[in-house]
């Protein structure tokens, strides 16, 4: 099963995201800041990170750099998750080395899991 | 429908940090870049921008909490920052009592001149602020660079590290016309600031002051003495990154008319958001000669 890594502040986006990724067949796990989020993605080696950029310690932009730099965390994919406007999203999550972007609202549970799966492969 | 003289304005100094940051990241939840805090990080804010508690504001109504805003004081000149309403809470006119109570506020303590930075096309709040009479002074640009970018060549040049003491004797004392977060006592508040004085062959010469925290390079106050800004950027930049390649780098508030600013854009820097910088009243007679000079 594969694991995927939310990093996200607000609860209720967290169980949105969680609830879809359930009924994909994923192993889901959650942190709530950049600083617990490192330390899941080293332990747990996830699949794949769904990354908030508007974290409470350090925001998503300084995660990614951490995690694009420390080897044990560079190779796994990074999809940015923000409502920050698509133009600028797209530029920050390429800028950090993160492999992709879906908005906020996140979309409906089968577009959702589909983008994800593109990441995956 | 209420109205906002059924709102009550009460100290922030009353709450807990704790507290603080629970209203101010609930004000946040919907916002387009919603920048939440936890409580080091708005410590760390309180004391670094000279954000006055007892002198800042949390609104409610009937035992609800509606929303925050803050105030940061100087001589002569207040800042307004962290304003937010919860958003299941808007359109009872809070943020309107929010602003006048600051605004309050900041006349008891005689400053003439209220300061303020608004996310570029965030309309609501930028009529709101007209409204109350603040006007643009400039736009501000928030810049990233990764530290995936690649890491750059030291341009030649004659480098002098700087320790706190001397990087602070070259920020001075006299950039209160500054954006608040770039502002002579904002450096002096942060902790780790160092910085870089170059000296290039053909006799340009220049100097950056920065604040290294631990994931990130930040607060840059730079000046080219002599010789070609973008030039002299390249090169204090390129010593910089090429010093610290795993730091992320957040720049707050560079004025889009800097003469810098295309080395940082060489140098990998990208453009995360704009602000629109305001201001209500007069600067101080000891600021108004340094309105907008650009170090």
């Amino acid at each position: 099963m594969k694991k995927i890594l939310i990093i996200e502040d607000i609860p209720d986006n967290a169980e949105l995201a969680r609830k879809m990724l359930l009924t994909g067949g994923y192993e889901v796990f959650h942190a709530l800041d950049a600083e617990s989020g490192l330390k899941m993605a080293q332990e747990i080696k996830p699949d794949l990170i769904l990354l908030d950029l508007g974290l409470p310690d350090y925001d998503g932009q300084t995660l990614a750099g951490w995690l694009r730099a420390n080897p044990e965390t560079t190779h796994i994919p990074i999809v940015v998750c923000t409502a920050w406007p698509e133009e600028t999203a797209r530029a920050m999550a390429d800028s950090y080395g993160c492999n992709g972007y879906i908005g906020k609202p996140l979309p409906k549970t089968t577009i959702f899991l589909s983008k994800l799966r593109s990441f995956l492969e | 429908m209420m109205s906002e003289n059924t709102i009550s304005l009460i100290p922030a100094s009353e709450f807990s940090i704790d507290d603080l940051v629970a209203i101010y990241n609930r004000t946040r939840v919907d916002y387009l870049i919603p920048m939440p805090m936890n409580a080091a990080r708005l410590e760390e804010y309180i004391h670094t921008y000279d954000v006055d508690l007892v002198h800042s504001l949390v609104a409610s109504q009937d035992g609800s909490t509606l929303g925050v805003a803050m105030l940061g004081l100087r001589p002569g000149r207040a800042w307004i920052t962290r304003l937010g309403v919860i958003p299941d809470t808007r359109r009872r006119g809070t943020g309107q009592a929010l602003m006048n109570g600051l605004l309050e506020e900041a006349d008891k303590t005689g400053v003439s001149l209220s300061m303020l930075e608004v996310i570029k096309n965030n309309t609501p709040a930028h009529q709101l602020f007209v409204k109350l009479g603040f006007y643009e002074i400039g736009e501000l640009l928030i810049l990233r660079r990764s530290p995936t970018a690649q890491p750059p060549e030291p341009i030649i040049a004659e480098a002098q590290r700087l320790g706190r003491n001397e990087a602070l004797d070259l920020v001075g004392r006299d950039r209160g016309a500054q954006p608040w977060t770039n502002q002579s006592e904002s450096l002096f508040n942060a902790g780790d600031v160092s910085g870089l004085r170059l000296m290039l062959p053909d006799g340009s010469e220049g100097w950056l002051v920065y604040q290294r925290q631990k994931f990130t390079l930040t607060r840059f106050v730079y000046k080219t003495e002599n010789g070609d800004p973008v030039k002299m950027a390249l090169a204090f930049l390129s010593h910089l990154h090429a010093q610290y390649p795993r730091l992320d780098t957040h720049l707050e508030n560079i004025q889009v008319n800097d003469p810098h600013l295309p080395a940082f854009y060489q140098m990998g820097y990208v453009e995360s958001f704009r602000r629109i910088e305001m201001w209500r009243g007069d600067p101080p007679g000891n600021l108004k000669t340094l309105f907008r000079s650009i170090t």
